[in-house]
């Protein structure tokens, strides 16, 4: 057997996604989210390793102005639903790598406290054992999350996701540092 | 529904674990194609990493001037004094220990025919396919007065990032208050099209913040208009004042803004009917695909850019010599809509030829591209817009996609933009400035 055909049958194993030719879009996200997803910019965040259903329901709320975004909904819309499918499963069959960063451990604790009070039930204690369909933290930029956290706390930031919304009415802005470093230092 | 066919495979090069992908090479001593990257920038960088990602049996050779690469995306902060320059660099260990061959030379001649290219230090390499990432040069004469010397020395573009960036760095810092900081901007198409306009913002941020309040940025202006207009108007206007009284104004074309001679020793600038001295002088001379595509015959668009394919970037004059990066010509110039010269562009065009490259050697026919630009502007603390471009093949055209391409938006609704989406986007800039870097480069 010829190892190209070898290489072809394991890809076509791999699953749905198959059905489009998704890799030449994919690459462009690299541009900003790494190779493979794996982010090395601290505000943009990793998506490899993240679940299918939460980056297709992500694309696909910005693409259908459900959702805000200062950059993602203009760059989504000239994408079709299925081409948005096979990102999501393409990077979703990514292994999810947490990134090691420099966080302040004045507030780890403080951090601790408040993320086993308003987000451990769905992102686990450390972000790394999330409900279906739920992002893992655990090693995600921090920048990045404290970014994402004033975007619940504006109002005039349309964020869509119900629970989420809630769990940031418990939370002080004075909590959103320490939770994102609580979160970004659970690397290793 | 699943389809295994030969377009999977190449899918297949991307998802596959090296060590599989590795038995092809180790089969055959000889590599599988030889490939030449001229230019080591955004766009060079990514070709030749790709190339290697993608399909370790391709040998790949890529010939760079310089050791250290500077990013031009992000150079302006680095005049305001917002920036390390050395933020901006990197250098090419990440691509040898892809297996690159990184030579520090410099192209002397290319054969088409014979498929070679030699080089100053007399070397000679053949190729299967030539990546050409030359990035531009710059027609000192189109200016009365100015030349290469002039620029190195006393007005410099720094429209290539390195020395001529700190050098218009410290005559900003030497500018009293009260000076003019002057910004001759060539008529388009050129490098990095919201670029003078963000140098204003960040020429105007250190002058506010160094209490040199009188100062003046004036941008004389070849153009009509620019990219990201009413965005960098909204913000010149709330962050430093823009028109009569304000900081920044900008001349436009129409309104005699072209200049068209400058006088080096007394930093005066002449356009058509005045003339303007500055403190600062800034001339942004026009420019045109760098020389080694020009002196193949490659830059048939107006003898300044090069024409491609848009199915895979490959020279419209010349068979098997791909041009990418800022030399090159695309997008739907019908509708105004041409490729901007852009890192992200130039990423973008690399990925294209390097999948259509890596599909030829193989067998196989080439994916379908995808071009794809998102360029950020930062214009004061925490005050940062975009542009984002999508663009497909169609029919062997390149198609525009208006509803996945556009800037910013300038208000919501009735009300201007939540100030968080300003603060958001200058934050990502960053993000994309690190990710950007690390994917052409590491």
């Amino acid at each position: 057997m010829r190892k190209g055909t070898v290489a072809a049958v394991l890809f076509c194993l791999a699953g749905p996604a198959a059905a489009i030719d998704i890799e030449p879009l994919a690459r462009t996200c690299n541009n900003c989210h790494g190779v493979d997803g794996v982010s090395v910019g601290t505000t943009m965040p990793s998506i490899g390793g993240l679940p299918k259903d939460y980056l297709s329901r992500v694309m696909k709320e910005w693409k259908y102005d459900k959702r805000a975004a200062a950059t993602m909904n203009r760059i989504v819309k000239g994408l079709s639903d299925d081409e948005i499918d096979a990102l999501a499963a393409h990077f979703a069959a990514r292994r999810w790598r947490p990134v090691a960063q420099k966080v302040a451990a004045a507030g780890l604790s403080k951090g601790r406290a408040a993320v086993r009070d308003n987000c451990a039930d769905c992102h686990g204690a450390t972000g790394n054992d999330p409900d279906i369909g739920t992002p893992r933290l655990d090693g995600q930029w921090a920048d990045y999350m404290a970014l994402e956290l004033e975007k619940y706390r504006d109002p005039e930031f349309v964020m869509p996701h119900r629970k989420m919304n809630k769990a940031i009415r418990q939370l002080e802005a004075g909590d959103f540092r320490p939770v994102s470093d609580y979160f970004g230092a659970q690397h290793k | 529904m699943h389809r295994c066919d030969r377009r999977a495979f190449i899918r297949g090069l991307a998802v596959t674990p090296a060590a599989l992908l590795s038995i092809a090479p180790a089969r055959a001593a000889a590599p599988k194609a030889r490939v030449v990257v001229v230019g080591g920038g955004y766009g060079g960088a990514t070709a030749a990493k790709y190339l290697r990602l993608l399909d370790p049996g391709i040998e790949v050779t890529l010939i760079e001037r310089e050791t250290l690469y500077t990013s031009c995306p992000l150079s302006n902060e680095v005049i305001s004094g917002e920036r390390d320059i050395r933020t901006l660099q990197v250098g090419y260990k990440g691509l040898q220990k892809r297996g690159v061959k990184v030579l520090h030379d410099e192209v002397s001649a290319i054969d088409p025919a014979k498929k070679t290219v030699a080089t100053a230090a007399g070397k000679t390499y053949a190729y299967d396919a030539l990546i050409l990432s030359p990035g531009v040069d710059f027609d000192y004469g189109a200016v009365e007065g100015m030349s290469r010397e002039i620029s190195d020395s006393r007005l410099p573009h720094a429209w290539k990032a390195g020395p001529q960036t700190l050098l218009l760095k410290r005559q900003l810092e030497a500018m009293p208050d009260g000076g003019v900081f002057v910004i001759a901007v060539p008529k388009g198409p050129f490098r990095c099209p919201p670029g003078p306009y963000e140098r204003a913002a960040q020429v105007a941020m250190h002058c506010k913040q160094h209490g040199k309040h009188k100062a003046k940025v004036l941008i004389l202006d070849a153009n009509d208009s620019f990219s990201k207009k009413p965005l960098f108007e909204q913000a010149w206007k709330s962050l430093y004042g823009y028109g009569e009284g304000g900081m920044i104004e900008w001349v436009s074309g129409a309104n005699d803004g072209k200049v068209e001679r400058v006088d080096p020793a007394s930093l005066t600038c002449y356009t058509g009917f005045g003339e303007h001295r500055g403190d600062v002088v800034n001339v942004i001379p026009p420019h045109h695909a760098g020389k080694v595509a020009r002196d193949l015959g490659l830059a048939t668009f107006k003898n300044l850019w090069c024409e491609v394919r848009p199915e895979n970037m490959e020279s419209t004059s010349q068979k098997d010599i791909y041009v990418i990066g800022d030399a090159c010509v695309g997008g739907e110039l019908a509708t105004n809509n041409a490729f901007p010269k852009s890192a992200h562009m130039a990423i973008s065009q690399a990925k294209a030829a390097v999948a259509a490259l890596v599909a030829r050697f193989n067998g196989l026919p080439a994916p379908e591209p995808v071009y794809t630009n998102t360029c950020y502007s930062v214009v004061g603390h925490d005050w940062g817009f975009s542009v984002v471009h999508l663009y497909r093949v169609d029919n062997g055209q390149w198609v525009y996609v208006k509803r996945g391409s556009g800037i910013s938006p300038v208000t919501l609704g009735s009300k201007p933009v939540p100030r968080l989406y300003r603060r958001l986007e200058a934050q990502y800039a960053d993000g994309w400035l690190r990710n950007v870097l690390a994917d052409a480069f590491a």
